[in-house]
């Protein structure tokens, strides 16, 4: 066992802290005083391309199969990656989510989608000539957690599908090139009857986007929008008519999006109630509030539970190629529930400061919330794992 | 390599021991040894014969030498066997940290190895209560509770240094609440001449920090147990129609229950870690005192949890869950409590330079959580 973060991986997180502090808590401090996402035409955008944060992973030619770094290797850069998005997240987390680039949905097309897919929609992140955007549509205003119930349906209609229903809550939708749509082909067979569409944008019967106002991260936008006999080539239905039996198809496809996240967002919230910790332990030091008893008790109930929640999540990512559903479910309800509570409490001691609305806890307060919700509430979470722990039985 | 959570194959024999020992042997006996306030011969010669009575005594005293990781994966599994048994088969117990770390190799030589041939003897570590003073010759005071039916050799600890005590004890049996199995008495120390003192503020930390640690993993060992105990039962027990687990109520507590007992285990182990790696004294001390109250924490939730998802039944002695969480509170109570780790951990807080509370560089260009 061993719990150092060697110098490579600490040369790294100095980096990312340094632009983080320079940049995304800068911008994500102003778009939540406009109360508006950051505009797509924002110089910060650029400074992301520049960085070359904004391209793919996949390279042409490149199978996952055959060419896997061995597991230890792969932990550590799971590893690696947690403890970025934990540091990123403590300077901003809408922020993150804003950042252009293939986001959540590249992972599933890495994994299931056909060459000429990879091609057509990734390789444009290769070597961006712009800031882009791409987006993963599941979530409906019917279904939120329960994903195997959402109603936008793809039909067969001749030499493509047509696509019918309506989302809500989706990152990024408005300014993504390209969107995948999990739709419905099959309400019969639930969840086995599931499959993702990549709908462009600009495409006939796409459309009605709303920004939602939100209570925090509003760095980012969160869209609803609406699909009308929208047309789609069958050359768009990820991993194509008959997908590899290698690869996992349909809703199973989706949830390994939302598996492969939870311990990003348990490590967004131990960032975020990171900030809130070194924010409150500022304000107490500054307001000579240290030397009382329940102020260290609880700033000290506060950085534990971090420190816990941060090598569960850690853990989980240590354990991502093996069977690590309990871990990765743990981590993110236990990390968001941490987060929340680091936040109340930065918000008790700074006391009415927290009231006026322009103080950075106060920021924080309203976002972490959102890490309760995000890619299956703490409630679904626990349900993950007492089926595993209990045998919980669905539905 | 950085972050890796493998236990390495010495460690993973170690536990694999230590569970035999704790499941075929403490724990059919737990109720036994509760009764009897001590342990039997058998259980302490199957003890003796794997060794784990010189876990950490260095191996130039004939110990096997092994560290704080060692030592907590070894009593999480003991504490889940019997915590009370483990306490009264380890003549040396956390009055070793004592010696080791505020007088060295020489002083265990003289005054803990000789302890470990004797059978069932006993080596006690206490706090030295408010207003005694560890600066006079000779020392009176009273524990009101000690998890002992004998003591050898009394070892008072301070913030600076510790005494050590030979004569002039007497102990007096009480009825204990847990930890029978360790025995339970009031003990009065009786114008004892001081047969050692050693003085050394940092020794003193680390020897609490350890001792804490050792308190901290066998309470891990309980809550596992108490955690698992549920969740096996509730998912036998019908009610309505259904194992009490698939109730979503149940199912949710003992999911909880099961995230209290990770989380507090990954604080111990990297206390552990901090211990082993001896780089830097005020963390270290800081990470055992924080896992030390994370895992009391844990146990205000998952003992009395453990006996309500059995429910009626819980509440007897015929299952273990009661037992549980009285262990639970008894082990809670030792080296001063929660509120003095609390205390610690919080002033090693305040002390930090702000404002990054917790990715802190360390020397040399490493990093650690």
């Amino acid at each position: 066992m061993d719990f150092l973060i060697d110098a490579e991986m600490g040369r790294r997180l100095a980096a990312a802290r340094e632009w983080g502090q320079a940049e995304v808590r800068p911008v994500g401090r102003e778009a939540d005083r406009l109360g508006r996402p950051i505009p797509t035409n924002h110089p910060y955008f650029e400074k992301v391309l520049a960085r070359g944060d904004a391209r793919t992973r996949w390279r042409p030619g490149s199978r996952s199969a055959g060419s896997a770094p061995p597991r230890s290797g792969r932990s550590r850069s799971t590893v690696m990656a947690l403890l970025l998005a934990e540091e990123l997240a403590y300077w901003d987390r809408g922020v993150g989510v804003a950042n252009p680039g293939p986001g959540l949905p590249e992972g599933n097309v890495i994994g299931a989608g056909t060459e000429e897919q990879k091609e057509r929609f990734l390789g444009p992140f290769l070597e961006p000539d712009r800031p882009r955007w791409a987006c993963f549509a599941m979530t409906e205003p019917g279904a939120g957690s329960d994903a195997a119930a959402i109603r936008t349906r793809a039909r067969r209609d001749g030499d493509g599908w047509v696509l019918d229903g309506a989302k809500c809550f989706i990152g990024n939708a408005s300014r993504a090139d390209w969107l995948l749509v999990q739709a419905t082909v099959d309400p019969n067979r639930g969840r086995a009857g599931q499959r993702a569409f990549f709908v462009e944008q600009g495409t006939p019967g796409l459309g009605g986007f709303k920004i939602e106002k939100k209570s925090g991260l509003k760095a980012y936008e969160s869209t609803s929008f609406s699909l009308t006999e929208c047309r789609v080539p069958a050359e768009n239905l990820l991993g194509g008519e008959r997908p590899r039996s290698d690869r996992p198809e349909g809703f199973k496809t989706a949830m390994r999006t939302f598996n492969a996240g939870r311990p990003v967002i348990a490590a967004n919230s131990v960032g975020i109630g990171r900030a809130v910790l070194d924010e409150a332990l500022a304000f107490a030091r500054g307001h000579g509030l240290l030397g009382r008893d329940r102020v260290r008790d609880r700033l000290e109930h506060m950085k534990r539970r971090l420190r816990a929640a941060r090598l569960m999540c850690l853990k989980a990512g240590w354990l991502a190629q093996q069977d690590n559903i309990v871990e990765a479910s743990l981590s993110k309800a236990m990390a968001a529930q941490v987060g929340q509570e680091a936040a109340t409490f930065g918000m008790e001691l700074i006391g009415t400061v927290g009231a006026r609305g322009d103080h950075l806890i106060e920021k924080l307060y309203r976002d972490v919330k959102a890490m309760d919700i995000v890619e299956g509430t703490g409630q679904i979470q626990r349900m993950i794992v007492a089926r595993k722990l209990v045998g919980l039985p669905r539905g | 390599m950085a972050f890796d959570f493998e236990r390495s194959e010495e460690l993973s024999l170690l536990v694999r021991t230590a569970r035999e020992l704790a499941e075929q042997q403490l724990a059919p006996a737990q109720r036994d040894s509760e009764r009897a306030r001590g342990v039997a011969d058998d259980l302490r010669r199957g003890f003796d014969s794997v060794g784990l009575s010189r876990l950490e005594l260095p191996e130039s005293l004939g110990g096997a030498g092994l560290g704080a990781l060692a030592r907590v994966l070894v009593n999480e599994e003991l504490g889940a066997g019997d915590p009370g048994a483990a306490l009264a088969l380890d003549p040396a117990g956390v009055a070793l940290y004592a010696v080791e770390e505020l007088a060295g190799e020489g002083a265990l030589g003289e005054l803990i190895a000789p302890l470990l041939d004797e059978p069932g003897a006993r080596a006690l570590l206490a706090l030295a209560p408010d207003g005694l003073d560890l600066g006079t010759e000779r020392i009176e005071a009273r524990l009101p509770w000690v998890a002992a039916a004998r003591c050898d050799l009394l070892v008072l600890l301070d913030r600076r240094r510790a005494v050590v005590v030979r004569e002039g004890l007497e102990l007096e049996p009480v009825p204990g609440s847990g930890l029978r199995a360790a025995g339970a008495s009031s003990l009065s120390v009786a114008d004892a001449p001081v047969l050692a003192r050693y003085e050394d503020e940092a020794g003193a930390s680390r020897a609490l920090a350890r001792a804490r640690l050792h308190t901290a993993s066998l309470l891990l060992g309980v809550l596992r147990k108490a955690s698992e105990y549920a969740r096996a039962y509730a998912q036998e027990r019908v009610a309505f129609g259904k194992p009490i687990a698939h109730h979503q109520a149940l199912a949710f507590m003992l999911t909880d229950m099961h995230a209290a007992v990770e989380l507090a285990r990954l604080l111990v182990h990297e206390a552990a870690w901090w211990i082993d790696q001896r780089r830097d004294d005020a963390a270290a001390c800081a990470a055992c005192a924080s896992a030390f109250v994370e895992v009391v924490e844990a146990s205000r939730f998952i003992g009395p949890a453990g006996v309500q998802v059995l429910g009626g039944h819980g509440f007897m002695q015929d299952h273990p869950v009661e037992k549980h969480n009285r262990e639970a509170r008894a082990l809670s109570l030792l080296l001063g409590g929660v509120d003095a780790a609390r205390e610690d951990a919080g002033r090693v807080l305040a002390e930090e330079a702000a404002p990054v509370a917790l990715s802190t560089a360390q020397g040399e260009g490493e990093w650690t959580s």
